[in-house]
């Protein structure tokens, strides 16, 4: 019997093997954390998409809190403002943009500065002078006291009033006030009347650790001065020096010059680490598809009223980039933007000592590939979960538990249950038909069918293996498994001449097309070169057709698929998500054996699509279409006018693949089969055969139980139940079955229990 | 010193082994999973050895166990 290795220890540790390079250039292509537009062009660095945000929930208090980080002085710069954020609004392709300078102004003047002065704030020991008057440097005063520096300010006016006046003429009475008072409010020390000339600066110079000075004051002290307008500062004096300009430009450059006066103050390069400053391009991508026209709320004179720029902010759309989610079951299941997700399963993979909390999401992914195609950067979740897969078995830390169900069938499938014949009357063959394991162990009888078909209209012979391709094990990401599989496969088909695949499932045309020198067609290729068989219907109604997601990318098949759906009459409806679109039905990247609960979620978001009945083109997903109680239909099913009926449970999944292998070595090659029935009586209660789909538990463990209790006789009594109880080591897992007696000698199973760890006597 | 054991259960003369005919007793055994071992008490045939792991402590504690074991 086929087995696997449990992974090592848990308490010897590896190192990895995977490259953070590699993993952070994949992670970077997911621009979920992009800022909006708007926050792009606003270089102030304005979160002005939370901004809006707060105002369309009518929280001006906090809308103002978030303004002010642009500057202190609110009113200035929402009524002077040039708003460059206003011509970059996404809504502009829609109508008109968000008003955002509108409600700037609102924010200002409805919005209430909170009372508390928030955390204690230590004064910076550095001293700063400022000297001069006008926007910048009224500006750059804000941004020093934000940043606790002790200022003083020597201005050539006589009090606050004209200190304040100057370059602030476009005012209204209202919006001077509130800001004369906001000034009042700070700690600033303020000399007036100051003569501002050469000797009067030399004189002040050496009491301060960092000098500032207006365009204009810094031309008198000297007149040869030039600024380095990135940093804001002449540097031969060391001087931080401002500019004359709009507000926009001057709320700017004392952001740049309080940086500088950082830097100056820590006696260091002010060139030095200064990130990334003012506005930026953004790669975010957001969808307008279901934004309907729109334009803005009209203000009147004395600008929007509380509530008309609450409707006015409400028209925002909040800018973001969801495209992955959308589409994606697993995505949606967990919250998580996918560069976040990433970096976590990511992280997951480094970790030497502790949990592996990620385990369970890394496994979850149907690495099915629509995240790639719906990202507008092409992020692909399927190849950063695949690669921590893959380095989490190399590192032996993958639990083999959630995938080891999957990676037994497929051994089983390229062992007991695996055959590789020529035609009758062929040594070597021109094609072999390779149906998949999912076809041979959902529809048997359509697998016989259509070899029968291909044997009967090909010329050269026909082949058949039934097996694994190998997708199994590359899913649960044991690269060294799969490599044996390929050999595996590569020498049949040797022996077979190296003959032509016809693949009946895309996943494994997908996986065999990667082995050297193996040439591949789909059966749906051969199909539409000569014809579909007599017979061949289509469904008397309107069918969605369920694109595979071993497709994706594969315009042929999916060109093909649809050739075949209509020479069958189909009548297709249209579906969102289709084509290279299409989300996967849950059997991928073996989901369904890792978290079942959300490879129920993946394939209900495919039934979502329609109420039609489902067409597909890949076993598995007409197994699990059918499972939730869809009428679902594979188009082989439909060519060769076979139907597999309702979906077989884990143990006749089995049984299908061995009997299609006797029933079709028996009828094609005349061979006699093995038997596979035990030779004592085995009955199931429908209560056990339940329980042990649920759980996993094939009717093959359940013999291998009674067969050693057949031959040991240990077993248990238990008198509360009534029931017996045995059990058996095999492999990984112990099995436990509860069963009676029958009168025959045979036995009725009742339960069906297992669990992983081993147990022992101890003394 | 008493031994650590992180599960008991007595079989309170409920179940019997087929095999010895004897009643099962409460008995010393070990879970051993991925290099750890879990001292528990479980019936046991005291003549055959035949450990008993119940239904709900295999689908309940140990199969927790397990899982936290296996993302260690």
């Amino acid at each position: 019997m086929a087995q696997i290795n449990e992974r090592g220890s848990t308490h010897v540790y590896h190192v990895n093997r995977l490259s953070k390079d590699m993993m952070d250039e994949m992670i970077s292509r997911c621009i979920y954390e992009q800022p909006a537009y708007c926050n792009a062009a606003c270089p102030l660095k304005l979160d002005t998409k939370a901004m809006l945000k707060a105002v369309a929930e009518g929280d001006y208090k906090k809308a103002l809190s978030l303004y002010e980080k642009a500057s202190p002085f609110v009113h200035i710069l929402s009524s002077g403002c040039d708003a460059p954020c206003e011509a970059k609004c996404k809504l502009c392709e829609r109508g008109e943009g968000v008003a955002i300078k509108d409600i700037e102004k609102a924010v200002a003047q409805y919005g209430v500065r909170s009372k508390s002065g928030g955390v204690f704030r230590m004064k910076k020991k550095k001293t700063v002078a400022l000297f001069g008057s006008g926007l910048f440097c009224l500006f750059l005063a804000g941004e020093l006291e934000r940043k606790a520096y002790p200022i003083t300010v020597f201005c050539e006016e006589a009090d606050l009033e004209s200190f304040l006046a100057a370059e602030t003429g476009f005012l209204s009475p209202e919006a001077f006030a509130a800001e004369l008072s906001r000034l009042k409010g700070m700690d600033i020390q303020f000399s007036f009347g100051s003569k501002l000339d050469r000797e009067f600066f030399l004189e002040k110079r050496p009491g301060f650790d960092v000098v500032c000075a207006s365009k204009a004051a810094a031309l008198r002290f000297f007149p040869e001065a030039v600024c380095d307008e990135a940093l804001m500062v002449y540097p031969e004096e060391k001087l931080v020096m401002g500019l004359e300009g709009r507000v926009l430009d001057c709320a700017f450059a004392a952001k740049r010059a309080a940086l500088s006066v950082d830097r100056l103050a820590q006696k260091l390069d002010p060139g030095n680490s200064r990130g990334e400053e003012g506005a930026t391009e953004t790669r975010l991508y957001t969808s307008l598809e279901e934004v309907q026209d729109s334009v803005r709320v009209p203000s009147g004179r004395e600008g929007y009223t509380r509530e008309q720029a609450v409707e006015e902010a409400r028209r925002c759309i909040q800018c973001h980039c969801d495209e992955c989610k959308k589409g994606c079951a697993y995505l949606e299941h967990y919250k998580k933007y996918p560069a976040l997700l990433g970096r976590e399963i990511f992280n997951n993979t480094q970790i030497i000592m502790g949990d592996h909390q990620l385990n369970k999401p890394m496994n979850s992914c149907s690495l099915c590939g629509q995240c790639k195609v719906t990202c507008p950067n092409g992020f692909d979740m399927a190849e950063v979960c695949h690669l921590a897969r893959q380095n989490m078995v190399s590192t032996d830390k993958m639990p083999l538990a959630p995938h080891e169900f999957a990676l037994l069938d497929m051994l089983f499938s390229n062992d007991e249950a695996f055959l590789c014949r020529p035609q009758p009357g062929f040594e070597q063959c021109r094609y072999v038909f390779f149906p998949g394991c999912q076809a041979a162990a959902i529809a048997p009888e359509t697998v016989k069918a259509a070899y029968l078909d291909l044997c009967s209209r090909l010329d050269g012979g026909v082949a058949l293996m039934l097996g694994c391709c190998g997708a199994i094990c590359d899913w649960a990401g044991r690269v060294e498994m799969l490599d044996t599989v390929t050999e595996f496969i590569d020498r049949q088909l040797a022996a077979l001449g190296n003959p032509i695949v016809i693949a009946g499932c895309p996943s494994c045309k997908k996986q065999l097309s990667a082995h050297e020198g193996l040439k591949i067609k789909g059966i749906w290729d051969v199909l539409c070169e000569i014809g579909l068989p007599e017979g061949a219907q289509g469904l008397d109604r309107p069918a969605a057709l369920h694109d595979s997601c071993g497709a994706r990318g594969d315009q042929e098949t999916q060109k093909a698929i649809r050739r075949i759906a209509g020479l069958l009459g189909c009548r297709l409806v249209e579906t969102p998500y289709s084509g290279d679109r299409s989300p996967c039905c849950g059997y991928g990247g073996l989901t369904a054996y890792a978290n079942r609960e959300l490879a129920k979620e993946m394939t209900e978001k495919c039934l979502d699509r329609s109420d039609a009945p489902y067409i597909s083109y890949c076993m598995a997903c007409r197994d699990r279409f059918a499972r939730e109680g869809r009428e679902s239909r594979h188009i082989l099913e439909l060519v060769y006018g076979t139907d597999a009926g309702a979906p077989p449970d884990i143990s006749q999944k089995r049984y299908n693949r061995l009997t299609l292998k006797n029933d079709l070595l028996f009828n094609i090659w005349g061979e006699e089969a093995s038997n596979m029935e035990p030779d004592y009586k085995l009955e199931f209660t429908g209560e056990a055969l339940k329980i042990m789909d649920d759980r996993m538990i094939l009717k093959s463990d359940v013999i291998g139980v009674m067969d050693e209790l057949r031959q040991t006789g240990e077993a248990i009594f238990d008198a509360e139940t009534g029931l017996l109880i045995a059990r058996r080591r095999i492999g990984n897992v112990t099995f436990w079955v509860k069963y009676t007696e029958t009168e025959d000698g045979g036995y009725l199973v009742h339960r069906a229990y297992s669990h992983r760890m081993n147990i022992v006597l101890r003394k | 010193m008493q031994d650590k054991n992180y599960y008991t259960i007595d079989p309170e003369g409920k179940l019997k082994c087929m095999k010895c005919g004897v009643a099962l007793e409460k008995g010393k055994a070990k879970f051993m999973y991925l290099d750890n071992g879990f001292p528990v008490e479980l019936p046991v045939c005291p003549q055959c050895g035949f450990v008993y792991v119940p239904e709900e402590l295999a689908l309940g504690k140990v199969l927790s166990v397990e899982k936290a074991l296996e993302d260690k």
